[in-house]
């Protein structure tokens, strides 16, 4: 008997200020009937998290290391629900065992949301080596992924990997750039 | 206690709930109880606790029991404050105690240091838990829990020693043969 802790989840982040990209991919998870998002935020997963969070369709699920996502995702599964994973870029690169000896060798389907740091516009030197590292990483665990960069093929892309992960059965990486979802100010 | 025959206690009272093994000598005596709604990790070590965590938040209508291992919630202990702040009230949280790494030649970790997973998950919000030393408080903490409204962390002190248990290593035969079972 779930009893959610009545708690904002999405922080200072408005549902009215959500960029189109953030619509686009909530209305492609709900055509799959994805409705848990599983997420350890940043700037850029704030502002979709905090659409979902006033959609009655959407249950999130926010956890304290990127790893747990993993392991939620594969009970979702196994309990016959959908889930994605809504990570950054530094925070994937907490996640690589659990892809490769959970979700790979045992089937479980997720699509795994990273908004890529470390490409365009970074001011933060620390986040060059890992945000690079990302396709990389998918690529020698044998991970599918594409890289969303301009809203005019979101829909197309969106809908065609979420449906492509779901026959494979595996967690297919969708990489967001700050082409699409912008970049700080700061130097 | 010895963790084979605490095994067979929460197996026995689970009945149909779904029993998540934690990686090694966790899963491997469950292996020795072997029934299909037992699910049994083969490595992923500290992902006990967050797919028992998914079940639950997927299948509010049963009770998910997780057998997890002290060096394996050591690895996650951000897991417990995420029991938490989840919500889920249909989680029973075993945790075998045996003092440290057992597998890899019984490498000390958490209470031989003095480190105590029940005040840890007190401290993660959980209003229900319980330290067992011995196979009667076992069989009672376990049954006041499976029948609980509430989450619930069990500590269960056993002996060290190795489980000679193996499961299927077709991963995917597992997948399937639990979520058949546990199926509305």
């Amino acid at each position: 008997m779930t009893t959610p802790i009545s708690i904002k989840r999405a922080g200072r982040h408005e549902a009215a200020a959500a960029p189109a990209w953030a619509h686009t991919t909530l209305e492609a998870f709900r055509a799959e009937d994805i409705r848990n998002l599983v997420f350890l935020p940043d700037t850029v997963m704030g502002r979709l998290l905090a659409l979902a969070e006033q959609d009655p369709f959407f249950r999130l699920v926010g956890v304290h290391r990127e790893e747990e996502a993993v392991g939620i995702l594969s009970g979702l599964f196994l309990g016959g629900q959908r889930g994605a994973m809504l990570v950054q870029s530094s925070g994937f690169g907490n996640t690589l065992n659990a892809l490769g000896s959970l979700a790979m060798i045992y089937h479980i389907a997720f699509p795994l949301l990273v908004s890529l740091r470390g490409e365009l516009g970074e001011f933060n030197p620390a986040q060059l080596h890992m945000g690079r590292a990302v396709p990389g990483c998918l690529d020698a665990l044998g991970i599918q992924h594409l890289t969303l960069r301009v809203q005019d093929d979101l829909e197309t892309l969106l809908n065609g990997a979420l449906k492509t992960c779901y026959t494979a059965e595996e967690p297919f990486g969708i990489l967001l750039s700050a082409q699409l979802t912008g970049w700080k100010p700061e130097r | 206690m010895q963790r084979l025959a605490a095994t067979r206690i929460a197996v026995e009272l689970a009945g149909q709930s779904p029993i998540v093994g934690g990686v090694g000598n966790s899963t491997f005596d469950l292996v020795a109880c072997d029934r299909p709604s037992n699910f049994y990790m083969w490595n992923s070590m500290g992902m006990a606790s967050s797919i028992a965590l998914g079940l639950a938040l997927a299948r509010p209508d049963l009770r998910v029991v997780v057998l997890d291992g002290d060096g394996s919630i050591l690895m996650n202990l951000g897991s417990l404050a995420t029991e938490h702040t989840a919500g889920v009230t249909n989680l029973v949280h075993v945790i075998w105690d045996n003092g440290g790494w057992e597998i890899t030649g019984g490498q000390p970790a958490g209470s031989p240091f003095g480190i105590d997973l029940e005040v840890v998950a007190r401290g993660c919000g959980f209003e229900r838990t319980a330290t067992c030393a011995d196979l009667d408080r076992f069989r009672t903490a376990f049954a006041e829990a499976m029948t609980d409204d509430k989450a619930w962390l069990i500590v269960g002190k056993v002996a060290p020693g190795d489980s000679p248990y193996r499961p299927s290593k077709n991963c995917v035969w597992l997948r399937d043969r639990f979520m058949t079972a546990i199926a509305d």
